[in-house]
């Protein structure tokens, strides 16, 4: 079967089963696929919704084994290891301690508790760190690799007394290398904005010259590699700062502020003293992280896995802004390999 | 620009097909005109057999086992290494960049492990670092396959985690995408087969999708179910597996030092090599450098001391540095132009504040040119003198001040006079410290960094530093074996035997949660389990056996032949020849490594060093360095074996108070009363008693009146049941009463073994060792000297240093099983904890899938 080839980027066809009703049209936040802004608001409620979902709806679905469950869904879900994971990890060297003998629930939670923050740091730390190569990537180049937006999905009806069909995914722009949603970036030529404004903006940062005539087709293969690069930089150094977290959370300084810790924040005075003691340490064991203690690999070893993690955003960044790839020219009938078979007849 | 590539295709085709045109000319298709071939009839051509359909995919379904699974890894491996380098180019794709994820976790992992590797400080915690990030990876990939695909196999017949590949190679699971499943790589067959696994009846329409439709719902189910499940799995599960692992990688690393160990032993002049550092050849060369031909003062003495005590301990380095000063002084002193600079001004100086005016000074008091002078015509300026020539000197010297004096005297008044002995006392009645001439004199040592010291300290530092090799080498035997260090084979193996321990006297976690935290009350739950245990022979010698079996083991770690603990043999009876054949390893290579060493450094003349090392002429002297060498590993040694024998020799006299309480030889002058009070002074003795208890302890509060009852002793269930102990008031510590300690030691110690005991002593072949230890006992402790109730002893008197009594009594009994227990405790809590939520996670997620790809039937569902 032959699919018609439909650009619906305009296309506000809305499939809710009854549209005409007021309440339903309200339900709605958006009614087409819409490019959001990356701001730290959007961020958030995007967090929230997709945690919540991942919590409550997902599963639901997923449970039953519903017929729209998608691979969205699937992915989103797995915060929820991610999340439970970690508590669980903490757990597994705080929980047993109470119940040990005064000496040995000493020494067990201490190690217990930097157990704990370690896990804490990887989480920010990898999180993080990911804007380490964005957020400079974005700068020179104009490019937004984290730019979200909002996918509007018409499922099935599970039955058929079921109206609401339409649910709401936010993703990425660039989350797929290969099919790169190259349509939202397009100006809305019916809000007075320029086509093509957005790819010229890039291509001037690109240094690829002003006033192109066809600025999205001059940019589009060096955005793919810049999201390419970006993309492994991204995913190697991430974990590379998540480890220098772990590490850092393992600083014998850590355990003064252990002494003091609390998260009862009603009780002004205490939870204060314990923030303000969180900083401190956090300096110190930062420092301590980076002198090292004992001779040869040992005192080293925290420079070194600080210097890998920087490093290796360094060079995703020069990697991803490096290229050797001109902007493709060739003619679309030399992309046919004249000696490989594409039909069988 | 976009081109339409179909039609480009179709204006470009040649009229003979592809397959002919690429024999003949390939460029035909670029050169062929770019418009659209005339006539052209989409209908026509899709009857002259040209349909245009994509062609057949490549894709395959992945059935993996554990044959091919070393295959599929190295597969896996290559496409990874693929992917990173696609990605650096910037020519990945996106299954490509998820995999560099994946690469990314594993080397973030092998990051921690590795910076916490090195924060560890032995082997196993370090090897354990590897071992938890191996179980974490292990348990993310394990969880699914076990507790999500066997159960959904086993129950529905469908592999929920299959795999596919893509036309292009990219490995995905199969039912990722619930909204694009690629069914068509599953043949008919197969599909049908899984049907009738899930019951799908076989005579309705649209079979296959029916299947499919059920298959799909209990994929999307399990994978839901993995969701939500792996959270509290993958940890759980990771650390389970560490601790399952532990005993097998400190079994392997323990087999491991202590095989290296061994080697150490045996090849000590290759492993010096090792620890060869010459440090002091090197700093000692850098000194020559520097001072060749220079006197040797104070700076360069203390340097060359430094140097060649650096790493020494005190006792030895204060010999070294006696040695040292002999070789370096001659004792001689140098006299040049700053000697008679010091001397006019030290001279002057003692004239200052005292009457005297400058004038007068100047008249009186040699300077520097007559000093000089005198220096000079008595041939001193520039030599070397001895401290005999130093009277010489002051006498001329003083004698040009008295000429001065009365040159002075001559040309003044009467009463301007000075007064020459007060003058001469002001410079020589001082001490020799102070004295304003010999001071300068000695103020440069005559003695030189010349050639012959030179070669002299160079061939020292030569023989100190092999030494220091050698010896390094002896300590890391010796620490790898029984040091005093977390991980040592000694450490492992009490640590083993103490955790057995808790077996074999069948205490469980419920016992320690109620005793495990306090000392005494541990004493009791072992002072009752051990009653219990020898009321009965069976469980006696079961016990035992597995006691001596422990005992025995130490001998296969550290073997007999290679560190010794000689006190413990027999050696009374044995001619100086075999003493020496029975002499370990270990004392051999410190004998011959330290008598070398003394020997050669006392050719060299460091008399006090050779005997602070070895003793005078090479005798075994206590507090020589070779024998602290020698002692350390077998006190060590001692102190773990004592411990363990002392508690065969409780469990033993435990089961004599069961069985023949009545027929105790030290207890028959005792009135019912008394024997009472013995024995159970024996038995808390045995489980708590201290070192420290037999230094200045042995109190008990007994009966001074004891009844005359001389009924016997009831015994039962291994307890003494007791008509008078306990049961009396007015108890008191009776401080002259010898034979009590006397009585109380015998009834220990001096038993005599009973056939069963001793012959499972014997089996394991730790006889000896038993017989000497309470032997030893006996006589160092029962003949105590010093002890608080001085005449109390029971052997002649035998001066015994406090470390040997603390060696022989070992660990108390109830210390060594509190502290074991400890441990386990926590252990079992911990395990029992997450074993909990460990097993529940799996159950709930294996039962769920009982309730899954529950689909309404193709019947029903127009109903």
């Amino acid at each position: 079967m032959i699919l018609p080839i439909i650009n619906n980027t305009n296309n506000k066809i809305n499939f809710s089963a009854d549209k005409g009703k007021e309440e339903n049209k309200k339900a709605l936040d958006y009614d087409h696929d819409t490019l959001l802004k990356n701001n730290f608001a959007t961020r958030t409620r995007i967090g929230i919704d997709k945690l919540t979902n991942a919590a409550t709806l997902y599963p639901a679905k997923g449970l039953k084994g519903s017929k729209n469950a998608n691979f969205y869904e699937f992915l989103t879900m797995g915060t929820v290891p991610y999340l439970i994971g970690s508590g669980m990890l903490m757990g597994v060297f705080n929980a047993a301690n109470k119940y040990f003998a005064p000496f040995a629930k000493t020494k067990a939670s201490a190690l217990g508790k930097k157990m704990a923050l370690g896990v804490l740091f990887y989480g920010l730390a990898k999180n993080i760190s990911k804007s380490f190569i964005s957020k400079p990537i974005k700068m020179m180049t104009g490019i937004d690799t984290e730019r979200p937006y909002a996918k509007v999905i018409y499922e099935l009806p599970e039955d058929v007394n079921d109206t609401d069909i339409t649910s709401i995914e936010y993703h990425k722009v660039f989350e797929s290398v290969e099919f790169p949603r190259w349509d939202l970036l397009y100006g809305d030529e019916a809000k007075g904005e320029k086509r093509n404004y957005r790819y010229d903006k890039i291509a001037k940062r690109l240094g690829m010259g002003k006033d192109l005539k066809d600025s999205d087709q001059e940019v589009k293969s060096r955005i793919k590699e810049i999201i390419i690069k970006s993309s492994l930089a991204k995913n190697i150094s991430s974990y590379l700062w998540a480890a220098t977290g772990v590490a850092l959370a393992f600083q014998q300084p850590w355990e003064n502020f252990f002494n003091v810790m609390t998260f009862k924040f009603w009780k002004g005075k205490e939870f204060t003293n314990s923030i303000k003691s969180f900083g401190r340490n956090f300096v110190k064991s930062a420092k301590t992280l980076f002198k090292g203690e004992g001779t040869g690999i040992n005192k080293h070893a925290g420079k070194i896995l600080l210097g890998a993690a920087v490093l290796s955003s360094v060079l995703g960044v020069i990697n991803a802004m490096s290229s050797s790839q001109k902007p493709s020219k060739v003619d679309a009938a030399d992309v046919i390999k004249k000696d490989d078979r594409y039909v069988v007849n | 620009m976009t081109t339409n590539l179909i039609k480009n295709y179709i204006a470009s085709k040649p009229l003979s097909g592809y397959k002919s045109q690429q024999q003949n000319n390939q460029t035909t298709i670029v050169n062929s005109p770019k418009k659209p071939m005339p006539n052209f009839d989409i209908q026509h051509e899709l009857d002259n057999r040209t349909f245009i359909k994509p062609l057949k995919g490549k894709g395959r379904l992945v059935s993996g086992n554990i044959f091919n699974a070393p295959a599929l890894m190295v597969k896996d491996g290559i496409y990874d290494a693929k992917a990173l380098k696609h990605a650096i180019k910037g020519e990945a794709n996106d299954h490509e960049l998820g995999k560099i994820n994946d690469i990314g976790l594993k080397l973030g992992g092998l990051a921690i492990a590795g910076y916490l590797f090195t924060r560890k400080q032995t082997p196993m915690t370090k090897g354990m670092e590897f071992v938890g990030l191996g179980s974490f990876l292990a348990s993310m990939a394990i969880w699914p396959k076990i507790a999500i695909q066997l159960p959904a196999y086993l129950i529905h017949g469908v592999n929920v985690q299959k795999e596919y590949e893509d036309s292009f190679g990219r490995k995905k699971p199969f039912y990722q995408d619930p909204q694009f499943i690629p069914w068509d790589l599953y043949s008919d067959e197969e599909i049908q087969k899984i049907g009738n696994r899930l019951g799908v009846d076989k005579n309705i329409p649209n079979r296959r999708d029916a299947i499919q439709e059920k298959m799909k719902k209990i994929a999307i189910q399990n994978n839901t179910l993995w969701m939500l499940s792996a959270g509290f799995a993958t940890p759980v599960m990771s650390a389970l597996i560490c601790n399952q692992a532990e005993p097998y990688l400190a079994k392997y690393l323990d087999n491991l030092q202590n095989k290296k160990a061994d080697k150490i032993l045996n090849n000590i002049d290759k492993y010096a090599k090792k620890y060869q550092d010459n440090a002091v050849s090197k700093d000692f060369e850098k000194i020559i450098a520097l001072y060749k031909d220079k006197p040797i003062d104070k700076k360069l003495e203390k340097l060359i001391l430094e140097t060649f005590t650096n790493g020494i301990d005190l006792v030895t380095a204060d010999s070294i540095e006696k040695d040292l000063k002999g070789i370096m002084h001659n004792q001689t002193f140098l006299i040049n132009d700053d000697t008679v600079k010091s001397i006019t001004k030290n001279i002057n100086k003692k004239f200052e504040n005292k009457n005297f005016n400058n004038e007068t000074l100047k008249q009186i008091l040699p300077d520097y040119d007559s000093l000089y002078k005198i220096f000079k015509d008595n041939n001193y300026l520039n030599t070397n003198i001895k401290k005999s020539d130093f009277k010489n000197i002051t006498d001329k010297i003083i004698l040009a001040v008295q000429k001065n004096v009365n040159n002075y005297n001559n040309n003044v008044p009467e009463n301007q006079k000075l007064d020459l002995t007060y003058i001469k006392k002001l410079i020589i009645s001082n001490k020799e410290k102070d004295h304003p001439i010999k001071t300068a004199l000695k103020k440069f040592t005559g003695s030189m960094l010349n050639t012959t010291t030179i070669e002299k300290l160079r061939k020292a530092a030569t023989i100190i530093d092999n030494f220091n090799a050698k010896k390094s080498v002896l300590d890391k035997y010796a620490l790898i074996k029984v040091g005093s260090a977390p991980e040592t084979v000694a450490a492992n193996y009490w640590n083993n035997t103490s955790k057995s321990l808790l077996k074999m006297f069948g205490i469980n976690q419920k016992e320690l949660e109620k005793c495990g935290f306090d000392r005494n009350i541990m004493g009791n739950l072992v002072r009752d389990k051990i009653e219990k245990i020898v009321s009965n022979d069976s469980s006696y010698n079961t016990l035992m056996d597995s006691l001596a079996g422990k005992i025995a083991e130490l001998d296969t770690l550290i073997k007999p032949s290679d560190i010794s603990v000689p006190i413990l043999k027999n050696t009374d009876n044995l001619n100086e020849a075999q003493k020496l054949a029975l002499k370990s390893n270990y004392e051999n290579q410190v004998d011959t490594i330290f008598n070398e060493f003394a020997d050669s450094i006392n050719e060299l003349g460091f008399h006090k060093t050779s005997r602070s090392i070895v003793g005078i002429n090479g005798n075994d002297n206590v507090g020589t360095l070779k024998n602290i060498q020698k002692s350390y590993v077998s006190d060590r040694l001692l102190g773990i074996k004592s411990s363990f024998l002392r508690l065969y020799n409780t469990l033993f006299y435990y089961r004599q108070i069961s069985k023949r309480a009545n027929e105790l030889e030290p207890l028959n002058r005792y009135s019912r009363e008394g024997k009472e009070e013995l024995i159970e002074f024996g038995k808390q003795f045995t489980i708590n008693g201290h070192s420290s208890d037999f230094a200045n302890k042995f109190y008990m509060a007994r009966n001074p009146h004891p009844s005359a009852d001389n009924s016997p002793l009831e015994i039962k269930d291994g307890k003494v049941i007791n008509k008078y102990y306990g049961k009396t008031q007015e108890l008191i510590d009776i401080p002259n009463e010898k034979f009590f300690y006397q009585d109380i030691m015998r009834m220990l110690y001096e038993t005599p073994l009973d056939k069963e005991t001793e012959a499972i002593a014997d089996k394991h072949l730790i006889k000896e060792e038993l017989i000497n230890y309470r032997n030893l006992i006996l006589d160092k402790i029962g003949g105590e000297k010093n002890f608080a109730k001085p005449r109390h002893r029971i052997r002649p008197e035998n001066k015994t240093g406090s470390e040997l009594k603390f060696l022989l009594t070992g660990i108390a009994t109830d210390e060594l099983f509190y502290k074991a227990g400890q441990q386990a405790y926590n252990t079992n809590k911990w395990l029992k904890m997450f074993g909990t939520i460990g097993a529940v996670t799996l159950g709930i997620t294996v039962l769920a899938q009982f309730f899954f790809g529950k689909t309404k039937s193709p019947e029903k569902k127009g109903n």
